[in-house]
């Protein structure tokens, strides 16, 4: 092990972390901060979701429940204890994480053991009903806010601290894939029978994962509660879990970087299309049929097309310039009709849409995730690079 | 044949709904033993090792290796016990490479934590990369070398069979099971192949229960076979008497062999 460059990398890490808390307090409002403060959470669920379903081939669907108990749990403790205590604010912070992390790490363990000895998908079917119970528990809870919210958590913003907990997520998965015994987390979810004939214990392994992920997600919880200050069982709410599951399959199942990087761009898209103008009937209709119509062709060239990747590469451009100039056409025509013309639809309405709609086009044209199993890396953009360029040698016609 | 018996299988039986798959099946298989066991399609034979390996339990039988019982184990116990097995219709670790797969055959001789794993500290550093030369050189009897950095999907089918075995060696079992190691390979890859296997017998000491189709190459290279057919073992012994067998003829060899 080289120690300067592990510590280097240690320091580093800190520096960037509280490079974006600087960036984002000198430039930013405070909505704007706490959008920061909230990508780098969904970064953090995202790679530990990733943890459970991408490395280790499982299927949660229930995530948020993870990051309800600990945000709860720390939030709870909070506001009964924090005026009590003397710590200073940020160690009292990270005390509020390793609780909500083992409280995540209990729920998970406990939910995750009897389903995951199962075959199947009982997982996805048990932690879905997880998260319902504990929605309805908390609702009936008055200690917890009840229906309504548990507010007055004293408020603690460490934007670093967030982007750190992302970084430590990312870093813990990478260092597992690195090592022998992360290998048998793959191994799992490549074939469970033949990794038991192997001597690997596969329900432990999956509970490790499960376990593993559910704490990451618990100390984001933590970190939530205290931005917040008011959390509703609503914050948690089956959308969550659906968006961060979204996060995964989008990025590559089993790309650390690929979760990473879909958490940041899904997690700023609604955001986006919220600060744009409405778009008119006309307008999403041709976009609507242009996008199937180009998805259509760009299936085509995928699977019958067996050129050289350079012009594989060239026709998918000119399809998608193609359809573009298309849309435009298209779009005059429809604005030409007045009652598609009139209609107008805003970013906000149109976000779940487009979650959705990304979510097939990427299934139909790249089932693996955008990454697949890879990870960013300059070795990959080059890989790619060469394979552009050299390929016309190896992609020849036989 | 003083040597001790390493497996044996007592009356093992396992019943399906109303199909008995495998029905009262008795043989011993002493240390050392390059032992075959053969019949026709649907005899029992992969059933037989799913048995051994705990994959199922027998509905009625024991099954001792080394004189413990261990039926009712589960798989990865009786991996750790040192039996190891290939199988029939290959399952690789598909996205991993060659050599990761291997590696993962080493998975029972991991003592580090999975803390030390995930904060990449130096114990779990070097058992990986101990754990690394060691399938590497398992990579090099079985002629694997050259491709250790191939996803294992993308390896031809012979190659695939052999990395297979690899995996199994990995998890340094007394005791390899393998099913159908020579299936699709063509005469020269067969001929390789049963060297390999002499030399993992010879050179690795290991104990060897395999089936085979192809009899020249069972014949050749077994020192004892059972026959299995409908689940019922109908003859024991060296090939010699086997290929004489009448019954064998009967139910699996044919006239011609
Ligand atoms: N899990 C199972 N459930 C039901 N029938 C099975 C199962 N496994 C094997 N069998 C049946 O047992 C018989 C023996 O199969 P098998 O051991 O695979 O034969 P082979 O000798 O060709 O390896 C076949 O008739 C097969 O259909
Ligand atoms: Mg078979």
């Amino acid at each position: 092990m080289n120690w300067p460059i592990r510590i280097g990398s240690i320091v580093l890490a800190i520096v960037v972390c509280f490079g974006i808390q600087y960036l984002a307090t000198t430039m930013l409002k405070s909505d704007g901060q706490r959008l920061v403060a909230l990508a780098g959470l969904y970064v953090t669920l995202a790679v530990s979701l990733n943890m459970i379903n991408g490395i280790t081939g499982q299927f949660s669907i229930g995530h948020a429940a993870f990051y309800c108990v600990g945000a709860y749990i720390a939030g709870f403790v909070s506001l009964r204890f924090f005026q009590a205590q003397p710590l200073q604010p940020v160690l009292w912070l990270v005390v509020m994480m390793v609780l909500g992390a083992a409280a995540a790490c209990v729920a998970g363990f406990v939910v995750g053991l009897p389903s995951l000895r199962l075959r199947g998908d009982y997982l996805a079917i048990v932690t879905l009903g997880f998260g319902e119970i504990i929605r309805i528990v908390i609702q009936n809870t008055k200690e917890l806010g009840g229906a309504y919210a548990l507010d007055k958590i004293p408020a603690i913003r460490e934007i670093w601290l967030v982007w750190l907990l992302a970084i430590v997520t990312i870093a813990v998965s990478r260092n597992l894939l690195k090592t022998a015994r992360g290998l048998a987390f793959l191994a799992v979810r490549e074939d469970e029978v033949a990794s038991s004939a192997m001597g690997v214990n596969v329900t432990q392994i999956k509970v490790t994962a499960f376990v593993l992920g559910s704490a990451f997600a618990g100390a984001a919880g933590a970190l939530l509660a205290h931005y917040e200050t008011s959390i509703l069982p609503t914050t948690f709410s089956m959308d969550v879990s659906f968006i961060i599951l979204t996060m995964v399959v989008l990025g590559g199942s089993g790309s650390i970087t690929g979760s990473a990087l879909a958490a940041v761009s899904l997690f700023y898209l609604p955001e986006y299309l919220r600060s744009q103008p409405p778009v008119s009937g006309a307008s999403l209709a041709a976009a609507v049929i242009v996008i199937v119509a180009v998805v259509a062709v760009l299936r085509r060239i995928q699977h019958h097309y067996h050129g050289t990747v350079a012009k594989k590469v060239g026709l998918y451009i000119g399809s998608i310039v193609g359809g573009v100039v298309a849309k435009l056409i298209l779009g005059a025509l429809f604005g030409l009709i007045p009652a598609f013309a009139k209609a107008s639809y805003t970013g906000d309405k149109l976000r779940m849409v487009i979650f959705a709609g990304t979510l097939i086009i990427v299934m139909l044209l790249r089932p693996q995730g955008i990454f697949a199993h890879h990870e960013f890396s300059w070795t990959l953009i080059r890989r790619l690079y060469d394979k552009v360029r050299g390929k016309g040698a190896q992609g020849a016609p036989a | 044949m003083s040597k001790p018996v390493v497996l044996d299988l007592k009356d093992a039986t396992i019943r399906f709904g109303g199909l008995i798959a495998v029905n009262k099946v008795n043989f011993n298989i002493h240390e050392g033993d390059l032992f075959g066991l053969i019949g026709p399609n649907g005899a029992g034979k992969t059933t037989c090792f799913n048995l051994i390996t705990g994959v199922y339990t027998p509905t009625e039988g024991d099954i001792f290796f080394k004189g413990n019982r261990i039926n009712g184990l589960a798989p990865n116990k009786i991996a750790a016990r040192g039996i190891c097995r290939t199988f029939q219709n290959i399952r690789l670790f598909g996205s991993l490479s060659v050599l990761e797969n291997v590696v993962v055959g080493g998975f029972l001789r991991h003592r580090t934590g999975l803390l030390s794993a995930l904060a990449y500290l130096p114990p779990a550093i070097h058992e990986t990369a101990a754990l690394r030369v060691q399938a590497m050189e398992l990579l090099e009897v079985l002629d694997l070398a050259d491709v250790a950095d191939v996803r294992s999907r993308d390896l031809p089918y012979g190659k695939q069979r052999r990395l297979e075995i690899a995996r199994a060696m990995a998890t340094g079992p007394e005791l390899l099971l393998l099913d159908e190691p020579a299936a699709g390979m063509n005469p020269n890859e067969k001929e390789d192949l049963a060297e390999t296997v002499r030399l993992i017998r010879d050179n690795f000491g290991k104990t060897i229960l395999l089936i085979e189709h192809d009899m020249k190459f069972v014949m050749n290279l077994c020192e004892k076979i059972v026959v299995l057919d409908h689940g019922e073992e109908i003859a024991q012994g060296p090939p010699a008497e086997i290929r004489n067998n009448p019954k064998v003829i009967e139910a699996y060899l044919g006239e011609a062999v």
